[in-house]
């Protein structure tokens, strides 16, 4: 049995959440009254894949907002309670969605196996990063082309190079799509060094530095609120790719000729019948979720019940290469854009 | 992404154990752990009479529950600390006073939930979170402790699990009236715990956590069990 482990992208959509499922006392709640509530098993779910296995699974919300990111502890007790709830249940591969493999990478929560009476087993749970990097990537090699960009001949930014997904996706425009150059964006300029060396090519720059050069921007950092894009400094067509958590990027680039794509993402090739991502930002609900949840639904179809993701930079080609086939054996595909906007593009060409 | 606390902070310094600040605390802390052993043992004791073909096994409970008491008050004596008994009598009279009511009126389930459910899942999630910032006498006297705490909630939990059809009523009207109280206890008590670094937002969070377990294992499902457990939040 699989499970994944979500939270609300706000403390409002939380409320209506809870409001819609019948949580009434939870709707009604205040931000400390969240940050006492346990973690919730809200929902089993069963999928079938197009060779008509069918595997269970469950929903388990933390109860975490991102209004509680400033409250450390809270926001660590939030994580590996619920991962503790998920062991307890049985569930035999875990997903980390949204912050929640965020927070447990950058406070080390590898360190606090102890969780009551309960040791975590690591191999019960996955980040999901290698599905979520692999999509990344063939969104970048099927939808680049469709707006004219020559990959060969491209300039692809990669902000947030260094993190765990950002490298990996780094190796893969190096080693397997052959990108013309990787520029590489982060904060820490050590790491990136050390990417840069690891990868044999690519260049430093800053944001503001990548941006105008780049006919791709891949996104795996999540923004600051305070960010602001000119967008008329980028170049025309760019396609954004938008993996960071949030996926808030559209809210920050509106102009013709860029385009921006919701990274992560997959669809399910039939309709999924669960209530939960329904309440989530996604276009098609029944069928659409990220990436980092459909690697734990792809591992439990294929057996495979091993942290597949787990730590910082182990993610190689090969990882990437066998979730990927695994993804399209058991019908999933990495969410395309709007085919509509591409069209658009074709009339101002013309 | 804003948090950029280190990673240390998740291994909370140890209070100091010496301070008048820590003793004061501890003095109540400690009075209301080892009353609530005792309560315990006694409810134990009550509750073999209205389960007699169970008093023998409810008498063994009662006798781990004063063997409890004892490493309690010895841990008060190892920081040469006076527990302040009235204060904790005062503390669990609205609980003890249901419990006794729900005796006399022969109300098994009532009971056990307040006894069982809720006191026991107080206490392993109080313990818990002690146990990380005891002194190193108190953090091992507590480790034996709270296993035993989860044998108890255990023999509730059964007992109410195979009479659930006829016990989902009076569990819910008696949680209705008895969850509230916990959730006043915890805030009564919080500044107290804060001076031994044991956060209320966690101990809620532990209890409930502790308390909806034991309600999925009887048979509750997710949502009565979160319309149940909302009393201890709202506070």
């Amino acid at each position: 049995m699989f499970g994944l482990i979500g939270h609300s992208s706000n403390f409002e959509e939380a409320r209506q959440k809870a409001r819609n499922l019948g949580y009434d006392d939870y709707a009604e709640g205040d931000l400390d009254m969240w940050c006492s509530a346990p973690p919730q098993l809200l929902e089993r779910l069963s999928l079938t894949s197009p060779s008509g296995t069918t595997i269970e699974g469950a929903y388990i919300d933390s109860c975490f907002v991102p209004e509680m990111l400033s409250r450390f502890k809270t926001a660590t007790r939030k994580v590996l309670n619920a991962m503790e709830l998920a062991q307890k249940q049985g569930l035999a591969i875990t997903a980390l969605g949204g912050f929640t493999s965020i927070i447990f990478e950058n406070f080390d929560l590898a360190k606090v196996q102890q969780i009551r009476s309960t040791t975590l087993d690591w191999e019960r749970f996955t980040t999901g990063n290698t599905h979520t990097a692999w999509v990344i990537c063939r969104q970048l090699e099927v939808n680049a082309p469709l707006l004219g960009i020559d990959l060969a001949r491209a300039k692809v930014a990669v902000v947030g190079a260094t993190g765990d997904i950002g490298s990996a996706v780094c190796r893969w425009l190096q080693n397997k799509t052959g990108v013309g150059e990787l520029l590489l964006v982060a904060r820490h300029q050590q790491r990136l060094l050390d990417l840069q060396t690891a990868l044999g090519s690519g260049r430093i720059l800053a944001l503001e530095e990548a941006l105008p050069e780049a006919d791709v921007v891949v996104w795996v950092a999540s923004l600051p609120q305070s960010l602001e894009i000119d967008w008329r400094t980028l170049k025309t067509p760019c396609l954004m790719i938008d993996g960071g958590y949030p996926k808030n990027l559209d809210s920050k680039v509106n102009a013709q000729g860029i385009h921006v794509l919701k990274g992560g993402i997959v669809e399910f090739f039939t309709d999924i019948d669960w209530q939960m991502l329904e309440v989530a930002d996604m276009e098609n609900p029944k069928r659409q979720m990220f990436a980092c949840f459909a690697e734990a639904i792809l591992l439990e179809f294929e057996g495979w019940h091993t942290n597949f993701s787990w730590g910082r930079n182990r993610i190689t080609t090969q990882t990437m290469e066998q979730i990927g086939a695994a993804s399209g054996r058991h019908g999933f595909k990495p969410l395309g854009l709007d085919p509509a906007g591409i069209l658009s593009l074709a009339g101002v060409v013309l | 992404m804003p948090v950029a606390e280190s990673t240390s902070a998740l291994r909370e310094a140890l209070p100091d154990f010496t301070t008048p600040a820590y003793k004061d605390a501890y003095s109540r802390i400690n009075a209301i752990v080892i009353e609530g052993e005792q309560e315990a043992h006694d409810n134990y004791i009550s509750l073999g009479t209205l389960i007699p073909d169970q008093a023998e096994e409810l008498a063994r409970l009662a006798r781990m529950e004063l063997k409890h008491m004892k490493g309690f008050q010895a841990c008060a004596r190892n920081l040469d600390v006076v527990a302040d008994m009235p204060f904790a009598k005062d503390f669990f009279s609205p609980l003890h006073g249901n419990f006794q009511v729900a005796l006399a009126e022969g109300k098994v389930v009532t009971c056990l939930l307040i006894q069982a459910l809720l006191i026991e899942a107080f206490a392993i999630a109080a313990y818990h979170i002690y146990i990380p910032v005891a002194d190193p006498f108190a953090r091992k006297i507590t480790e034996g402790v709270v296993q035993d705490e989860y044998t108890h909630l255990n023999y509730g939990q059964e007992w109410l699990k195979a009479n659930l059809e006829t016990s989902r009523n009076e569990l819910e009207i008696a949680n209705r009236q008895n969850l509230p109280l916990v959730r006043q206890m915890l805030d009564q008590v919080a500044g107290d715990a804060a001076v031994l670094k044991m956060e209320k937002e966690g101990l809620i969070e532990d209890f409930l956590i502790a308390y909806q377990e034991a309600l999925a294992e009887i048979g509750f499902t997710s949502r009565e069990i979160a319309r149940m457990a909302a009393a201890a939040l709202v506070g």
